[in-house]
């Protein structure tokens, strides 16, 4: 009986090997292990024998069974796996069509270089505690020039290179002009709150200038100020090399000179050492090592003055950043007239977040 | 301003070895930025007088020579030489190799066809003596062989200063080399050597004393721009060539020798930082001189003899009949010293700053003496610098002769010091120093301050020369101070501040949102366009051309304050069309507007444009507007153009809009935006070929809006819902939302929304299948099959009320 048993599975094991449909697969189950399959014929003899055949045989019999309908629930896995991987054989997409082979555009958007470094100095003042204004483009003479300790026949007012809407000499009552700083914020800021407060002011500023690969007549600033008891030089001092380090993420070397602007007092440029040449001179630092990056100072008291503060009782400082240029000796843009051009090929480089 | 240290070593010792690099750095770190410095002379101390032994033709060059010549030590050189003039027995300058010439080239050793030449014979050129030379310098027999040439011309090594003018406005001190000098002085910590002390004064008030009658004499009118004149009147002057030491120092500041007479004007003018003029006194009519405003306009031929438009109210110098000096700026054609001259009259003045600096902005016309002027000079110079002209005069035509008293007229001079109270305490606060009061006196005195100093409180005098407009406060004393102790020295310190919460404005926040969700969500580029825009543009884009116009505009491109984002983004869309079939772009800038009251409007808006060559890119572009508005929590309704719904933000009749790809979006019951495609005729004048729709929305209004996410939620329903699909067919131009809009009247409690699940298109018959979705829900309790049925023939009925049909099976 064992020889027989053992006859029909290997008859049922190679019945089933070769089969590749489900359908066919069952067939052969029914063939084997149906009500009329060739495992039943069997049981039903099992009624007919003795106790002792009963014994031996059952368990055989239950045994060989078991195995079938193992070997039967592997074939119909094997063949549902085949199916499905034949399926995704047969819808497989080519995985290496991505968007940046692609020749229709940039396949995502990104920030103008400005927005990015903008943003990454404010974080750095917002984390010390600044504020973030900003104010209008289109100013008087009042907050230009006048507040700012630069009254009508002041030198200074030569070196602003200013667009007018109304002649300076014309007798209307308020000339309206393009902002040519950022430092108009100092006199807003100042007005609108009570000291101390410390804020900066990224912005817009216009210069009635002929425009080249370093020169822009529309290019933006980011006026820093901080008014308190006892602001001192060697606080503008930790705070300028504070914002250089967070900025380039090294160690800058930073120099202070002597430098004239109305508005502040005692006034510097802050430079810095060239990043291109590293100090050993080239064509940006104009052979010298050093870039002008920074006019800064203490406010000067006449100013305070202009936004109702008391210079006795207050000190504070200000600071012009270039911003422009802050982003090209980051990113190493060689021509700044590409920020205001509309030009993809250029926006379309930035898309590092 | 060039500054030379040969001239500055009159007043201060300054070794000869001094580190010129450092020299310049501390200049650069204590008082103003130098540009560059340039050694003068270098060359000419390794240039050396040789005698010619030798001429032979070059074998390969018929105009070259090759030159055997030796330098007194019996040596024999030889160069390759092309100059016509060599012979043999000359005495000329010889270069040797290493020398960097004037004109730049610096000598190696290199082979001229074929023959290696050892250095090179000097022209006259080549030294830096003229501009332009024939053959090689001849010298005299007797120049002794061997000998520099710096020694022969007996000429000084130089170091000239270039500083930049601008971070000089506020120091007329600095614009001579005397005041340079008192900076140098404290720099390299040795006193200043002032030969023009009073003991000075007082000996050349008594030297040049005459009883003669002045033969020119002063009228100084109260209105005219005059602080005050002196003139005096030397006679038996001989005009001639000045000596080599003037001259090598006019050219070593950058300035051309005349003669004797002009050049002494120009050397005290670059010594003392104070201007004045000579006249040739037979040129002034009438014996006297009038300085007054002119009553009408008039030309004026200036010294370097081009004719100038004087206007009234300009300050002029005249005799009898005619203006001679244009004030403080420059004098004229018509009485300037001349070789001819004899007799000749000095005028050392001073004028109001703001009254020249006008007038020479007007003609153009900056001069040497206008540029110091414009800066506030002090009148209290006047004197000295009279008496230092008229000593140098003397000192080179001795047989000239003062001639009558000196002559004032105009204000009195007087000065009371200007003082100022500080104290040590207060400069160490602003400075973040601990500066000992003996310290900071010792810096001011050096500055010729005068400082009365007790227990830490400072009085402070100032000197007539730094009060005209530099020093007015003791901010002004304290960056002295900070200067001269060097501001890198001041050891950076954080303060202690208090704590208090910071964050973005509500405008910022808007912006930062905005762009954080164009370009990651709508995978926008920001850009930035001009906020100046001109006519062309503007006819182009046929936009109303109500804006703002500048006066000094650099190009008729950029003479208009834009009023709307549309003509920049246009340009720029033009521009990247061309290279690129696919892009969306956005720009977040401002528009100006003009009004009555305030003169501008400046209104912060947005400008979206997204670009397909083949494809609409208008559908993306509005679902990603309410997305948008969605992410920056406004509530904004994307609506059709209807007459009851003003649009102020732009004319809806624009021909660049599409006629039927437009939507208004509404917010707060005000459209403050809208979507369009650019109309193919407005694409055609940019050459814009494919599809560019834009949207434009108007942020100003609630910009400054604190935006509060308005989400509610509410619990999760515990009763199943239902949905009830069903498609209807329309003709193709019917809206879906027009179908939606029918639904509405639906009014049943358990329905939740109406929404489109699919449309298919039968174009041949212009019609559309729209398959739509009703959900039901019931928060109380399981809907019912009756309910059910019922509603969705309640839907069905409604529909058909519309024309509206289900779909054929």
């Amino acid at each position: 009986m064992k020889e027989k048993l053992d006859d029909i599975f290997n008859e049922f094991q190679s019945a089933i090997s070769e089969l590749k449909e489900q359908a066919d697969v069952l067939a052969a189950k029914a063939n084997f292990l149906g009500k009329k399959g060739k495992i039943s014929e069997i049981m039903k003899s099992i009624g007919s024998m003795s106790p002792e055949e009963k014994k031996t045989i059952g368990p055989l019999v239950n045994e060989t069974k078991n195995k079938m309908l193992n070997l039967l629930q592997d074939k119909l896995n094997q063949i549902e796996v085949d199916n499905i991987n034949l399926k995704l054989e047969k819808e497989r997409i080519d995985i290496t069509l991505l968007d940046n082979i692609k020749s229709e555009g940039p396949a995502h958007g990104g920030y103008h270089p400005r927005t990015i470094i903008q943003r990454e100095i404010e974080d750095v003042f917002l984390s010390m505690g600044f504020e973030v204004l900003d104010g209008p483009h289109v100013e008087d003479e009042f907050h230009n020039f006048e507040a700012l300790n630069i009254p009508a026949d002041h030198p200074a007012r030569d070196m602003q290179d200013t667009f007018w809407f109304h002649h300076p000499q014309s007798d209307e009552e308020k000339k309206y002009l393009l902002r040519t700083h950022t430092s108009t914020i100092q006199i807003r800021g100042m007005l609108e709150r009570k000291p101390p407060f410390r804020f900066i002011a990224p912005g817009t500023v216009f210069r009635c200038e002929r425009t080249d690969a370093s020169h822009e007549m529309v290019f933006n600033q980011l006026e820093g100020m901080m008014v308190g008891k006892d602001v001192s030089v060697a606080h503008l001092i930790y705070f300028m090399k504070t914002l250089l380090k967070e900025i380039f993420k090294k160690y800058v070397k930073v120099r202070l000179r002597p430098g004239f602007f109305p508005f502040v007092e005692p006034g510097f440029e802050l430079d810095i050492g060239c990043l291109i040449c590293n100090g050993k001179g080239c064509s940006v630092c104009k052979k010298t090592g050093w870039v002008e990056l920074l006019p800064c100072g203490m406010v000067h008291p006449n100013v305070l003055k202009a936004g109702n503060i008391d210079p006795d009782e207050w000190s504070g400082f200000a600071f012009g950043l270039g911003l422009d240029r802050l982003v090209m000796m980051r990113y190493g843009i060689d021509d700044i007239r590409h920020f205001n051009n509309g030009d993809l090929r250029f926006y379309e480089q930035f898309q590092s977040f | 301003m060039l500054i030379s240290l040969d001239w500055i070593k009159d007043f201060v010792d300054i070794k000869n070895d001094v580190d010129t690099k450092e020299l310049e750095s501390l200049f650069t770190l204590g008082v103003a930025e130098v540009e560059k410095t340039e050694v003068v002379g270098d060359h000419l101390s390794k240039i050396k007088i040789a005698e010619v032994v030798e001429k032979e033709k070059h074998p390969e060059a018929d105009k070259l020579n090759l030159v055997t010549f030796h330098i007194g030590d019996n040596k024999n050189l030889k160069v390759v030489c092309g100059a016509p003039n060599v012979k043999i027995g000359m005495k000329t300058a010889y270069a040797p190799l290493g020398v960097t010439l004037p004109n730049g080239l610096t000598l190696e050793p290199k082979k001229i066809r074929g023959v290696l030449s050892e250095g090179m014979l000097c022209s006259e050129e080549e030294l830096g003596f003229s501009e332009e030379s024939e053959g090689i310098i001849e010298l005299p027999s007797d120049a002794p062989l061997g000998m520099s040439a710096l020694e022969y011309y007996k000429l000084k090594k130089d170091l000239i200063f270039d500083i930049d003018n601008k971070s000089l406005t506020h120091r007329p001190d600095l614009w001579g080399h005397l005041g340079m000098a008192r900076e140098f002085a404290l720099l390299v910590n040795n006193p200043l050597k002032n030969p023009y002390d009073q003991a000075w004064l007082d000996k050349s008030k008594k030297d040049y004393q005459d009883s003669n009658n002045a033969p020119i004499t002063l009228k100084v009118e109260k209105d005219s721009s005059c602080l005050g004149y002196f003139g005096i009147s030397l006679n038996n002057v001989t005009v001639g060539e000045s000596p080599e030491w003037l001259k090598n120092r006019l050219i070593a500041v950058g300035l051309r020798p005349i003669n004797n007479i002009v050049d002494i004007s120009n050397y005290v003018m670059c010594e003392l930082g104070h201007p004045l003029h000579i006249f040739d006194q037979d040129l002034i009519e009438g014996g006297k001189l009038h300085i007054k405003k002119l009553s009408a306009n008039e030309k004026f031929i200036t010294l370097d003899e081009k004719e100038r438009e004087l206007i009234s109210g300009d300050t002029v110098i005249c005799d009898r009949n005619k203006p001679l000096v244009l004030a403080g700026i420059m004098g004229g054609l018509n009485s300037g010293v001349t070789e001819k001259t004899k007799n000749i009259f000095i005028e050392v003045a001073n004028w109001q700053a703001k009254e020249v600096r006008l007038t020479s902005t007007r003609l153009g016309l900056r001069s040497d003496s206008s540029s110091r002027y414009e800066k506030s000079l002090d009148s209290m110079q006047m004197l000295r610098t009279l008496y230092r002209t008229i000593e140098l005069v003397k000192e080179l035509s001795p047989e000239a002769s003062v001639i009558g008293e000196i002559q004032y007229d105009g204000p009195e001079l007087k000065y009371d010091p200007l003082l100022i109270n500080i104290s040590t305490s207060k400069i160490n606060r602003i400075l973040g120093t601990n500066l000992e009061a003996k310290k900071i006196t010792s810096i001011l005195e050096a500055l010729e301050f005068h400082v009365e100093e007790k227990d830490g409180a400072l009085k402070v005098s100032v000197p007539s020369f730094r009060a005209t407009k530099d020093i007015e406060c003791d901010a002004d004393l304290i960056e002295e101070v900070g200067r001269v102790i060097g501001y890198d020295n001041i050891e950076p310190v954080g303060p202690a501040l208090d704590i208090r919460p910071v964050e973005l404005s509500n405008r910022a926040n808007l912006c930062k949102d905005i762009r954080e969700f164009l370009v990651m969500n709508g995978n926008a580029n920001e850009v930035m366009t001009y906020p100046m825009v001109g006519d062309k543009l503007l006819e182009k884009c046929q936009l109303e051309n109500n804006s703002l116009n500048l006066i000094n505009s650099l190009s008729k491109d950029h003479d208009k304050m834009r009023n709307s984002l549309i003509p920049g983004m246009l340009e720029s869309a033009a521009l990247n069309c061309k290279n690129f079939s696919i892009f969306k772009s956005f720009e977040l800038g401002r528009v100006y507007l003009p009004e009555e009251k305030n003169f501008v409007n400046e209104r912060l808006q947005l400008c979206i444009s997204f670009y397909h060559q083949n494809e609409s890119t208008y559908l993306t572009l509005v679902n990603t507007v309410n997305r948008l508005f969605d992410y920056i929590n406004i509530s904004s309704q994307p609506i059709l153009k209807h007459p009851k719904f003003k649009n102020e933000i732009t004319d809806e009749n624009w021909m660049g809009m599409h006629p039927f790809e437009f939507h208004n979006f509404r917010v707060m019951g005000k459209i403050k935006g809208y979507a369009t495609t650019l109309h193919p005729l407005m694409a055609r004048k940019f050459k814009i070929k494919g599809n560019l729709s834009f949207a434009i929305i108007d942020l100003e209004d609630f910009a400054d809006k604190s935006r509060m996410a308005k989400v509610k939620y509410k619990p999760l329903p515990k009763f199943p819902g239902s949905n009830f699909d069903y498609t209807v067919s329309v003709a193709r131009s019917m809206n879906v939302s027009d179908i939606l809009d029918k639904l509405k009247k639906v009014k049943i409690k358990e329905i939740t929304s109406h929404s489109i699940v699919d449309v298919f298109e039968e174009k041949e018959k212009e019609i559309k299948h729209v398959t739509l979705r009703t959900s039901f829900l019931d928060r109380g309790a399981t809907l019912s099959g009756d309910f059910l049925k019922s509603s969705e023939q309640t839907i069905i009925a409604e529909l058909n009320k519309s024309g509206i049909e289900l779909k054929q099976a």
